[in-house]
């Protein structure tokens, strides 16, 4: 009080001479310029830049779920599993949530995971790093433990494995799954949208340490898979690939295929191929063992390929099985057809029996060029067998324009034209019960799919009657029969083409059988590709194998036999091997 | 006639109770926005597991400053005047003791808590009600002299030079800005000679500029703040988090409890950026009621000073006023800082933030306010004070 009250001798000193209202405007108004600046800030921050604000924001908390879809279950005809998934645990890390973690549980989450503590560390370095695997599919279990440990910022998350019970006995018919879940190979791959459902998915807000706040849209829930009922019978499957693995390791060949189809419906029963590979452990995988060779790979057919010219002149009644032929070797231009075994002449089903190109390919020449392939694109040559496998070969038939009368007279013997042995055992359901050409199906039917009318149900019945005497004395393939049942059937043995020219010494060796003959239910082909354990003829390497397939397969679906006195079986170790021509 | 005799029969000690209720209103706000903002820490955090944690203690200081607002509005201004000088040597002396280590507590690289078992005593709030008090009684004390660069202005520099220095120590940059503007602005209003302030507020600007580029840690702040989107993750991650929340507050907010951004995101959300997160629970519309609160509590205060200073008391009139620019500044520097306008420098908003010595001391300097009116207006009924 001291300072203001007294002091009136020198007036111009007076705090109220110089506290002045002015002053207080001047500080009120600067004082009202900074709030009014932080109103229009406000203004700027929410008209301005909200968008771009909003959209930070969303950044930082908005995250979207993927809500995993189960895969579908594949299954065999009568539902056996042949592929299914099983929920494993992945542990993943946020190194940016975590703080350093003592030695001790390093070590012991180190032991857990099978990895090294170098490993883990080296892993959770990046402390910017939101998210890191740490290990993937690992058990349910394993996971548990893991997390119980308490280690702040490592968590586990759920995931599916395929796992295949079959193994490789399916593994080119069934292919398998990358790490994504998406199909890769095979069925798999073919039937990936039916298969794989539709993810469902959340987005959510969630807090810094990652728990979900809120739903900020409507939750789409997952649609699983369907289940995929395949035409497969499990059983066939285990035994085709069995008795092909055999006949590949007793040959000492490079691969072989085999088909197994339902002649009456057109359902492949069995397709497996060897060498094959473990769908569960793809560690070491090359192509070679992952190519599905019956469908992908295209070869040409050699004596497989006779019964359709044979059947083409018997159906335009040029022929009956009775017919006999002049088989000396004769020449076209420049070129001789020719038997290594020749005879001066055979009736028809002779030429079948013994396999004879002579015979063939004169057959073959009763026709123009365009009838011959009209007849051999019918049943399927040069085009894609349409089976929905992927990657499936549509072999190779060149236009008949540009045939020339050797090239007529080869194709008529399996040469000059490529088939995969898918097209080559579907071409042979045309020798069934009615003459139809069905179409194949990896996918089980309620009935068989309508088929395209080749030949006459007798034509057809003649053409089994033939083939019948393949399998019987003096055939090409006495190897391929079957106790208790009549088998139709043909061999083949192709030469390889090795750039451009064929190899001396690497040969396919092929059979192709139907059985019971008098009423067919199954065609089995078997291919053996390079055999080089002494024969290499189709009749002797997979005819073998053939029989053990076709005999157990009927065993299986319980096929009366149709020749219940045939109940000894030719001794074939004693007779001469019929050779074919090649 | 029935009105005027109405107004006759008032209690003639009555408060201001507007500017009562506007406090009350903002201690309100606080309570909510303090719970809201720190329940998920409070919950979270593994020393406390208790949601109510932060905001239980933000009661209690609420509670211990209305009882120390209580007590400071029992003494006449004129206690104040008297004791001036007393005043701003305890803050000194709290300042120099909180540099010594073993009392003055470390919390995130500064120095600027005393421990006091219970309660952690921040000398800076306590400097800054000094600085009103004894810039006040300075400026009245000397104010025939405040022409004069040596006898009006060098004492008063040299106390700032010693609180400058020793807030420097902690450091608390953001307290010295206040205090700095604080003693600034009463001189301003006192009547200093119009060139000594500018040369002032040259030496002034210059200071803080030589400060904040010779300091790495204060430039760092400084580049956080100009673009805080160039390293969102590093230097600006505070301050984009923070403008984050204003921007999903649009209009009226996401509403009360459902800010995102005090999920962890935006630290020191219920004390240094409690403003983010009101602007995210209640958007533009919670900012101006906020701002708009605070401008009133500000004009009114500079009204008290305005009417003190109508009767001739001229230390309650700067008295006052240092208040309303004490608030004003913190306030705008505040949520200047929020809002990307200010780098960061660690300053609670008054009345609202959580944080005890702020709390205490705000309370205390609204009490000081509350008397000047009271004693305006008993003085304009006749009374003695």
């Amino acid at each position: 009080m001291r300072a203001y009250s007294l002091n009136q001798r020198t007036p111009p000193a007076s705090p109220a001479l110089r506290m002045t209202p002015g002053r207080v405007k001047c500080v009120l108004l600067v004082l009202g310029v900074l709030f009014l600046a932080l109103i229009g800030r406000a203004v700027y921050l929410q008209v301005v830049q909200q968008d771009f604000l909003l959209n930070q924001g969303e950044a930082r908390f908005r995250r979207a779920l993927v809500l995993e879809a189960n895969r579908g279950v594949i299954t065999d005809r009568n539902g056996e599993p042949l592929a299914l998934s099983s929920p494993v645990q992945t542990i993943w890390a946020s190194p940016a949530d975590m703080e350093p973690v003592p030695p001790a549980k390093l070590r012991e989450l180190a032991r857990l995971l099978e990895m090294s503590p170098a490993d883990i560390a080296a892993k959770l370095s990046d402390r910017k790093r939101e998210f890191v695997y740490l290990k993937r599919q690992i058990s349910p279990e394993l996971a548990e433990r893991v997390v119980g440990l308490g280690i702040p910022g490592i968590a586990k998350q759920q995931e599916y494995r395929r796992f295949y019970p079959a193994g490789e006995v399916t593994a080119h018919l069934i292919g398998f799954t990358g790490v994504d879940g998406k199909g890769q190979e095979g069925v798999e791959l073919a039937r990936e949208k039916m298969l794989a459902g539709k993810n469902g998915r959340r987005v959510v807000l969630k807090d810094r340490r990652g728990h979900i706040i809120e739903d900020v849209a409507a939750i789409e829930s997952p649609k699983n898979g369907q289940t995929l009922t395949l035409s497969i019978d499990h059983r066939i499957q285990y035994l085709a690939y069995r008795e092909l693995k055999a006949a590949v390791e007793e040959n000492k060949a490079k691969a072989g295929s085999v088909i197994v189809l339902d002649g009456r419906s057109g359902e492949v029963l069995a397709m497996a191929n060897v060498p094959s590979y473990n769908p569960n452990n793809r560690k070491e995988l090359d192509l070679e063992r992952r190519r599905n060779r019956a469908v992908i790979d295209q070869f040409e057919p050699g004596s497989t390929m006779k019964p359709f010219p044979v059947a083409m002149a018997i159906e335009a009644r040029k022929v009956t099985p009775h017919t006999w032929m002049d088989t000396r070797p004769y020449m076209i231009g420049p070129a001789t057809v020719r038997d290594t075994h020749s005879q001066p002449s055979m009736d028809v089903t002779t030429i079948i029996q013994k396999s004879s190109n002579v015979g063939a390919s004169k057959m073959a020449l009763m026709f123009p060029p365009e009838t011959m392939w009209q007849f051999y694109d019918a049943v399927g040559f040069g085009r894609g067998p349409q089976s929905g496998f992927p990657g499936e070969a549509s072999g190779r038939l060149r236009n008949w324009k540009s045939w020339r009368p050797i090239e007529q007279a080869t194709m008529s013997f399996g040469y000059g034209v490529s088939v995969s042995l898918l097209q080559l055992a579907r071409a042979y359901t045309i020798f069934t019960d009615d003459g139809q050409l069905l179409p194949v199906s990896f996918t089980r039917l309620n009935g068989a799919m309508p088929g395209k009318q080749l030949i006459r149900p007798e034509t057809a019945r003649q053409m089994r009657e033939m083939m019948m005497t393949v399998t019987q004395a003096g055939g090409t393939a006495t190897r391929a029969q079957v106790l208790g049942f009549n088998v139709a059937g043909k061999s083949g043995t192709a030469r390889k083409l090795v750039n451009g020219s064929y190899a001396a010494n690497k040969h396919v060796g092929l059979f192709v059988g139907l059985a019971p003959a008098t009423r067919p239910r199954l065609i089995v082909a078997v291919m053996v590709d390079e055999p080089t354990g002494g024969s290499y003829y189709g009749g002797t390497v997979a005819g073998p194998a053939f029989a053990n397939i076709m005999a157990g397969s009927l065993r299986i679906l319980g096929v009366e036999p149709d020749a219940p006195s045939n109940n000894t079986l030719l001794p074939v170790s004693d007779m001469p091997e019929v050779r074919e021509e090649t | 006639m029935m009105v005027n005799s109405a107004r006759r029969y008032s209690p003639i000690t009555a408060l201001d109770e507007a500017l009562a209720w506007a406090i009350a209103l903002l201690l309100s706000i606080s309570l909510v926005m303090v719970y809201s903002a720190s329940i998920a820490y409070a919950e979270a955090d593994a020393g406390t597991h208790n949601r109510y944690f932060y905001l239980m203690r933000h009661v209690l200081f609420m509670a211990v400053g209305l009882g120390v607002a209580y007590g400071v509005f029992q003494f006449p201004t004129a206690f104040w005047q008297k004791n001036a000088g007393r005043v701003f040597l305890i803050g000194l002396v709290l300042l120099i003791l909180v540099l010594i280590p073993g009392i003055g507590k470390v919390v995130n690289g500064s120095r600027r808590w005393i421990s006091l078992v219970v309660f952690n005593l921040q000398p800076s709030e306590i400097m800054k009600f000094a600085t009103v008090i004894y810039a006040a009684d300075y400026t009245v004390r000397k104010s025939h002299k405040l022409h004069s660069l040596k006898e009006g202005f060098a004492p008063m520099f040299m106390a700032m030079v010693a609180v400058a220095f020793l807030l420097l120590r902690e450091p608390d940059f953001g307290a010295l800005m206040v205090v700095m503007t604080i003693a600034m602005g009463i001189l301003f209003l006192g009547g200093i000679n119009l060139r000594i302030f500018s040369g002032l507020a040259v030496m002034a600007v210059t200071a803080v500029v030589l400060l904040i580029v010779l300091s790495p840690y204060r430039l760092k702040r400084v580049l956080g703040f100009m673009d805080p989107w160039d390293d969102p993750y590093g230097k600006g991650y505070q301050l984009s988090h923070s403008l984050i929340a204003f921007g999903r507050g649009e209009w009226f907010g996401v509403g009360l409890g459902a800010s995102v951004e005090k999920l962890f995101y935006l630290p020191e959300a219920h004390t240094d950026f409690i403003m983010a997160v009101i602007a995210e629970e209640f958007g533009f519309a919670g900012i101006c009621l906020i701002v708009g609160l605070y401008a009133w509590l500000v004009r009114r205060a500079f009204h008290i000073g305005m009417e003190a200073r109508k009767l001739e008391r001229y230390y309650p009139s700067l008295l006052a006023q240092g208040v309303g620019i004490w608030l004003g500044i913190q306030v705008f520097f505040n949520i200047g800082v929020n809002m990307g306008l200010l780098p960061t420098k660690g300053l609670t908003l008054p009345l609202m933030s959580f944080g005890g010595s702020a709390m205490v001391m705000n309370l205390a300097a609204v009490a000081l306010l509350l008397r000047v009116d009271w004693e305006n207006r008993r003085i304009m009924r006749g009374y003695k004070v």
